[in-house]
Protein backbone atom coordinates (compact mmCIF):
# COMPACT_ATOMS: atom_id res chain seq x y z
CA UNK A 1 0.00 0.00 0.00
CA UNK A 2 3.01 2.26 0.53
CA UNK A 3 5.10 1.66 -2.59
CA UNK A 4 1.46 2.00 -4.37
CA UNK A 5 0.93 5.16 -2.73
CA UNK A 6 4.98 5.51 -3.31
CA UNK A 7 5.07 5.45 -6.77
CA UNK A 8 2.17 7.89 -7.42
CA UNK A 9 3.75 10.54 -5.54
CA UNK A 10 6.90 9.86 -7.52
CA UNK A 11 5.52 10.53 -10.44
CA UNK A 12 3.89 13.42 -9.34
CA UNK A 13 7.18 14.97 -8.06
CA UNK A 14 9.08 13.84 -11.26
CA UNK A 15 5.72 15.97 -13.30
CA UNK A 16 6.53 18.68 -11.31
CA UNK A 17 10.01 18.87 -11.59
CA UNK A 18 9.65 18.15 -15.42
CA UNK A 19 7.01 20.88 -15.62
CA UNK A 20 3.99 21.23 -18.22
CA UNK A 21 5.18 22.71 -21.79
CA UNK A 22 9.24 22.66 -20.63
CA UNK A 23 8.91 25.03 -17.72
CA UNK A 24 9.43 23.78 -14.02
CA UNK A 25 7.46 24.25 -11.73
CA UNK A 26 10.50 22.87 -8.62
CA UNK A 27 13.76 23.97 -8.62
CA UNK A 28 14.56 22.91 -5.79
CA UNK A 29 18.52 23.75 -4.80
CA UNK A 30 18.52 20.64 -2.52
CA UNK A 31 17.87 17.47 -2.63
CA UNK A 32 14.19 16.46 -1.77
CA UNK A 33 14.52 14.25 1.00
CA UNK A 34 13.34 14.59 4.60
CA UNK A 35 15.65 15.38 7.29
CA UNK A 36 15.99 13.14 9.96
CA UNK A 37 15.68 16.07 12.61
CA UNK A 38 12.68 18.64 13.83
CA UNK A 39 13.80 22.05 14.12
CA UNK A 40 13.75 23.10 17.80
CA UNK A 41 11.40 25.17 19.26
CA UNK A 42 12.06 28.61 21.16
CA UNK A 43 11.68 27.90 24.69
CA UNK A 44 9.24 30.36 26.43
CA UNK A 45 10.84 32.80 29.04
CA UNK A 46 9.65 32.16 32.34
CA UNK A 47 10.15 35.17 35.01
CA UNK A 48 12.33 35.44 37.93
CA UNK A 49 10.95 33.12 41.06
CA UNK A 50 11.65 34.44 44.87
CA UNK A 51 12.00 37.99 43.88
CA UNK A 52 9.95 39.29 47.00
CA UNK A 53 11.71 36.77 49.57
CA UNK A 54 15.02 38.07 48.13
CA UNK A 55 13.74 41.90 48.42
CA UNK A 56 12.38 41.28 52.21
CA UNK A 57 16.09 39.73 52.59
CA UNK A 58 17.91 42.26 51.43
CA UNK A 59 15.99 44.80 53.37
CA UNK A 60 16.47 42.76 56.54
CA UNK A 61 20.62 43.26 55.26
CA UNK A 62 20.09 46.80 54.57
CA UNK A 63 18.73 47.71 58.07
CA UNK A 64 21.16 45.05 60.26
CA UNK A 65 24.14 45.94 58.28
CA UNK A 66 24.66 43.05 56.84
CA UNK A 67 24.73 40.31 59.94
CA UNK A 68 23.77 37.07 58.97
CA UNK A 69 22.70 35.87 62.54
CA UNK A 70 19.84 38.53 62.46
CA UNK A 71 18.38 37.98 59.46
CA UNK A 72 17.93 33.56 60.11
CA UNK A 73 14.08 33.57 59.68
CA UNK A 74 14.44 35.64 55.91
CA UNK A 75 17.14 33.35 55.11
CA UNK A 76 15.08 30.55 55.95
CA UNK A 77 12.29 31.61 54.16
CA UNK A 78 14.30 32.64 50.98
CA UNK A 79 15.85 28.86 50.79
CA UNK A 80 12.58 27.61 51.14
CA UNK A 81 11.53 29.43 48.13
CA UNK A 82 13.90 28.35 46.34
CA UNK A 83 13.55 25.00 47.35
CA UNK A 84 9.72 25.16 45.73
CA UNK A 85 10.46 26.97 42.63
CA UNK A 86 13.05 24.29 41.95
CA UNK A 87 10.63 21.62 42.60
CA UNK A 88 8.02 23.48 40.42
CA UNK A 89 10.51 23.67 37.83
CA UNK A 90 11.34 19.97 37.89
CA UNK A 91 7.74 18.85 37.69
CA UNK A 92 6.77 21.28 34.79
CA UNK A 93 8.72 20.08 32.64
CA UNK A 94 7.34 16.48 33.17
CA UNK A 95 3.83 17.54 32.56
CA UNK A 96 4.58 19.77 29.65
CA UNK A 97 5.64 16.61 27.25
CA UNK A 98 2.45 15.27 27.52
CA UNK A 99 0.40 18.28 27.16
CA UNK A 100 -0.50 19.29 23.35
CA UNK A 101 -0.79 16.46 20.88
CA UNK A 102 2.80 16.66 20.20
CA UNK A 103 6.02 15.66 21.06
CA UNK A 104 8.76 18.04 22.11
CA UNK A 105 11.17 18.64 19.32
CA UNK A 106 14.08 16.84 21.26
CA UNK A 107 12.11 13.64 21.66
CA UNK A 108 10.96 13.80 18.21
CA UNK A 109 14.70 14.04 16.95
CA UNK A 110 15.80 10.89 19.13
CA UNK A 111 12.98 8.74 17.62
CA UNK A 112 13.63 10.49 13.90
CA UNK A 113 17.32 9.47 14.39
CA UNK A 114 16.60 6.02 15.57
CA UNK A 115 14.14 4.82 12.56
CA UNK A 116 16.12 7.44 9.97
CA UNK A 117 14.66 8.26 6.39
CA UNK A 118 17.00 6.05 4.04
CA UNK A 119 18.27 7.20 1.00
CA UNK A 120 20.38 4.27 -0.40
CA UNK A 121 19.79 0.83 -0.40
CA UNK A 122 23.11 -0.32 0.59
CA UNK B 1 66.32 -18.51 33.49
CA UNK B 2 64.57 -20.60 31.02
CA UNK B 3 61.54 -19.55 33.07
CA UNK B 4 61.45 -16.26 33.15
CA UNK B 5 62.97 -16.18 29.07
CA UNK B 6 59.79 -17.71 28.57
CA UNK B 7 57.68 -15.38 30.90
CA UNK B 8 58.96 -12.45 28.58
CA UNK B 9 57.70 -14.53 25.35
CA UNK B 10 54.08 -14.24 26.89
CA UNK B 11 51.73 -11.38 26.19
CA UNK B 12 51.90 -9.44 29.07
CA UNK B 13 48.48 -7.97 30.47
CA UNK B 14 48.78 -5.68 33.48
CA UNK B 15 47.33 -7.95 36.66
CA UNK B 16 45.54 -4.88 37.68
CA UNK B 17 42.75 -2.44 35.73
CA UNK B 18 42.57 1.30 36.53
CA UNK B 19 38.26 1.23 36.45
CA UNK B 20 36.84 4.09 38.19
CA UNK B 21 38.31 6.80 35.89
CA UNK B 22 37.07 5.47 33.10
CA UNK B 23 33.31 5.95 31.53
CA UNK B 24 31.00 3.64 33.10
CA UNK B 25 27.64 1.95 31.51
CA UNK B 26 24.40 4.66 32.68
CA UNK B 27 23.55 1.18 33.84
CA UNK B 28 25.78 0.42 36.53
CA UNK B 29 24.78 1.99 40.40
CA UNK B 30 26.82 4.35 42.47
CA UNK B 31 28.35 2.49 45.58
CA UNK B 32 26.51 2.76 49.03
CA UNK B 33 29.48 3.24 51.39
CA UNK B 34 28.46 4.05 54.58
CA UNK B 35 27.47 0.76 57.16
CA UNK B 36 24.37 2.18 58.64
CA UNK B 37 22.79 2.38 55.49
CA UNK B 38 23.11 -1.71 55.75
CA UNK B 39 22.46 -2.09 59.23
CA UNK B 40 18.89 -0.41 59.00
CA UNK B 41 16.19 -3.22 59.70
CA UNK B 42 13.39 -3.99 57.38
CA UNK B 43 10.80 -3.11 58.99
CA UNK B 44 12.14 0.93 59.43
CA UNK B 45 12.17 1.06 55.28
CA UNK B 46 9.66 2.91 52.77
CA UNK B 47 8.36 1.39 50.16
CA UNK B 48 10.77 3.32 48.07
CA UNK B 49 13.73 2.64 49.83
CA UNK B 50 12.87 -1.24 49.71
CA UNK B 51 12.73 -0.73 46.06
CA UNK B 52 16.32 0.83 45.80
CA UNK B 53 17.35 -2.28 48.13
CA UNK B 54 16.11 -4.61 45.42
CA UNK B 55 17.35 -3.19 42.12
CA UNK B 56 20.93 -3.08 43.53
CA UNK B 57 20.89 -6.25 44.42
CA UNK B 58 20.41 -7.42 40.43
CA UNK B 59 22.08 -4.05 38.71
CA UNK B 60 26.01 -4.06 38.51
CA UNK B 61 27.47 -1.59 40.74
CA UNK B 62 30.83 1.09 40.22
CA UNK B 63 33.68 0.62 42.26
CA UNK B 64 34.20 3.03 44.70
CA UNK B 65 37.01 5.48 44.57
CA UNK B 66 39.85 5.34 46.81
CA UNK B 67 39.13 8.43 48.20
CA UNK B 68 35.74 6.70 50.60
CA UNK B 69 36.12 4.62 53.30
CA UNK B 70 33.43 3.23 55.30
CA UNK B 71 34.41 4.15 58.72
CA UNK B 72 32.94 6.34 61.00
CA UNK B 73 35.89 8.96 60.19
CA UNK B 74 34.91 9.58 56.61
CA UNK B 75 33.33 12.68 56.13
CA UNK B 76 32.57 14.00 52.61
CA UNK B 77 32.89 17.27 53.36
CA UNK B 78 36.08 17.43 54.40
CA UNK B 79 37.21 14.79 51.38
CA UNK B 80 35.87 17.33 49.14
CA UNK B 81 37.82 20.28 50.64
CA UNK B 82 41.30 17.74 50.46
CA UNK B 83 40.41 17.02 46.98
CA UNK B 84 40.04 20.87 46.23
CA UNK B 85 43.41 21.63 47.54
CA UNK B 86 45.53 19.17 46.21
CA UNK B 87 47.91 20.06 43.21
CA UNK B 88 48.83 17.61 40.91
CA UNK B 89 47.59 14.37 42.17
CA UNK B 90 49.37 14.85 45.14
CA UNK B 91 46.55 13.39 47.46
CA UNK B 92 49.32 12.68 50.43
CA UNK B 93 50.54 16.28 50.72
CA UNK B 94 46.94 17.29 50.90
CA UNK B 95 45.67 14.93 53.67
CA UNK B 96 48.63 15.59 55.60
CA UNK B 97 47.98 19.39 55.71
CA UNK B 98 44.82 18.75 56.71
CA UNK B 99 45.28 16.50 59.50
CA UNK B 100 47.93 19.44 60.69
CA UNK B 101 45.46 21.88 60.18
CA UNK B 102 43.06 19.97 62.52
CA UNK B 103 45.79 19.50 64.68
CA UNK B 104 47.03 23.02 65.03
CA UNK B 105 43.02 23.75 65.61
CA UNK B 106 42.41 21.30 68.57
CA UNK B 107 46.33 22.55 69.93
CA UNK B 108 44.88 26.31 69.92
CA UNK B 109 41.59 25.54 71.66
CA UNK B 110 43.13 23.46 74.66
CA UNK B 111 45.34 26.18 75.21
CA UNK B 112 42.87 28.58 75.14
CA UNK B 113 40.57 26.49 77.56
CA UNK B 114 43.11 25.77 79.94
CA UNK B 115 44.00 29.63 80.26
CA UNK B 116 40.37 30.45 80.46
CA UNK B 117 38.65 30.72 83.59
CA UNK B 118 35.80 28.36 84.80
CA UNK B 119 32.59 30.20 83.37
CA UNK B 120 34.39 30.99 79.85
CA UNK B 121 35.33 26.90 79.65
CA UNK B 122 31.77 25.89 78.40
CA UNK B 123 31.67 28.16 75.87
CA UNK B 124 34.91 27.44 73.84
CA UNK B 125 34.93 24.85 71.36
CA UNK B 126 37.39 22.30 71.18
CA UNK B 127 36.14 19.55 68.18
CA UNK B 128 38.06 20.67 65.48
CA UNK B 129 35.55 19.32 62.99
CA UNK B 130 32.57 20.91 64.48
CA UNK B 131 35.13 24.50 63.52
CA UNK B 132 35.84 23.43 60.60
CA UNK B 133 31.72 22.87 59.83
CA UNK B 134 30.39 25.92 61.44
CA UNK B 135 33.81 27.92 60.02
CA UNK B 136 32.37 27.18 56.84
CA UNK B 137 28.91 27.59 57.00
CA UNK B 138 29.72 31.35 58.25
CA UNK B 139 32.01 31.43 54.87
CA UNK B 140 28.76 30.33 52.67
CA UNK B 141 27.17 32.38 50.71
CA UNK B 142 23.14 33.41 50.32
CA UNK B 143 22.93 35.04 47.01
CA UNK B 144 25.48 35.19 44.18
CA UNK B 145 25.82 37.01 41.29
CA UNK B 146 25.17 36.39 37.56
CA UNK B 147 26.25 38.18 34.41
CA UNK B 148 23.06 38.40 32.16
CA UNK B 149 23.29 40.45 29.01
CA UNK B 150 20.51 42.83 28.30
CA UNK B 151 19.81 44.70 25.85
CA UNK B 152 23.93 44.62 24.33
CA UNK B 153 24.79 45.26 28.03
CA UNK B 154 25.86 42.97 30.62
CA UNK B 155 24.69 43.11 33.88
CA UNK B 156 25.59 41.35 37.61
CA UNK B 157 22.40 40.03 38.30
CA UNK B 158 21.56 38.70 41.99
CA UNK B 159 20.69 34.66 41.71
CA UNK B 160 19.88 32.23 44.47
CA UNK B 161 22.54 29.43 44.60
CA UNK B 162 22.23 25.99 44.92
CA UNK B 163 23.92 24.30 47.63
CA UNK B 164 26.60 22.45 46.21
CA UNK B 165 27.40 25.89 44.46
CA UNK B 166 27.53 27.72 47.85
CA UNK B 167 29.95 25.13 49.51
CA UNK B 168 31.89 24.94 46.52
CA UNK B 169 32.27 28.76 46.66
CA UNK B 170 32.63 28.66 50.16
CA UNK B 171 35.71 26.19 50.03
CA UNK B 172 37.38 27.86 47.52
CA UNK B 173 37.84 31.37 48.95
CA UNK B 174 39.35 29.96 51.81
CA UNK B 175 42.05 27.57 50.08
CA UNK B 176 42.73 31.11 47.80
CA UNK B 177 43.01 33.39 50.53
CA UNK B 178 45.37 31.36 52.47
CA UNK B 179 47.21 30.83 49.51
CA UNK B 180 47.63 33.99 48.68
CA UNK B 181 47.28 36.63 51.32
CA UNK B 182 50.45 34.78 53.67
CA UNK B 183 53.94 35.11 54.56
CA UNK B 184 56.27 33.07 52.66
CA UNK B 185 57.60 31.42 55.72
CA UNK B 186 54.46 30.31 57.64
CA UNK B 187 52.88 27.23 56.69
CA UNK B 188 49.81 26.14 54.79
CA UNK B 189 47.94 24.11 57.41
CA UNK B 190 49.23 27.31 60.12
CA UNK B 191 47.43 30.18 57.91
CA UNK B 192 44.43 27.43 57.42
CA UNK B 193 43.82 27.31 60.97
CA UNK B 194 43.75 30.58 61.29
CA UNK B 195 41.13 31.86 59.01
CA UNK B 196 39.34 28.54 60.12
CA UNK B 197 39.07 29.83 63.72
CA UNK B 198 38.58 33.47 62.30
CA UNK B 199 35.63 32.34 59.88
CA UNK B 200 34.35 29.85 62.82
CA UNK B 201 34.00 33.70 65.24
CA UNK B 202 32.71 35.51 62.32
CA UNK B 203 35.81 37.43 61.59
CA UNK B 204 38.55 37.62 58.81
CA UNK B 205 39.15 37.73 55.47
CA UNK B 206 36.77 34.80 53.75
CA UNK B 207 33.83 36.13 55.66
CA UNK B 208 34.85 39.54 54.41
CA UNK B 209 34.70 38.51 50.89
CA UNK B 210 31.35 37.04 51.91
CA UNK B 211 30.05 40.04 53.03
CA UNK B 212 31.24 42.23 49.91
CA UNK B 213 29.21 39.84 47.93
CA UNK B 214 26.05 40.34 49.86
CA UNK B 215 26.87 44.07 49.47
CA UNK B 216 27.02 43.84 46.08
CA UNK B 217 23.82 41.69 45.32
CA UNK B 218 22.07 44.36 47.32
CA UNK B 219 23.13 47.27 45.14
CA UNK B 220 22.47 45.47 42.14
CA UNK B 221 18.58 44.35 43.31
CA UNK B 222 16.80 46.58 41.27
CA UNK B 223 18.12 44.06 37.92
CA UNK B 224 16.98 40.80 39.77
CA UNK B 225 13.93 41.18 37.48
CA UNK B 226 16.66 40.09 34.34
CA UNK B 227 16.56 36.57 35.58
CA UNK B 228 14.09 34.00 33.70
CA UNK B 229 14.36 31.31 35.47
Amino acid sequence: MATQGGIVFQEKVSRLLRGQNGKPVLKPNRALVLKDAVANRKPKKGEASCITEMSVLMACWKQNNFVDSLCSNEINSFYMCVEKAQADAKNKAGQSNIQGGRLPPKQATGLLKRYPNLCKEI
Amino acid sequence: MAASISGLLKPWTPRVFLVRWSRYNPYYLEPEVSKEAYSRPETELSAEEKEQRELKALRPIKAATSGVTSSVFDDPVISKFINMMMKHGNKVLAREIMTQTLENIKKKQVEKYHKASEGEREVIECNPYTIFHQALENCKPVVGLASIQKGGKYYQVPIPLTDNRRRFLAMKWMITECQDNKHRRTHMYEKLSQELLAAFGKEGNVIKKKYELHKMAEANRAYAHYRWW
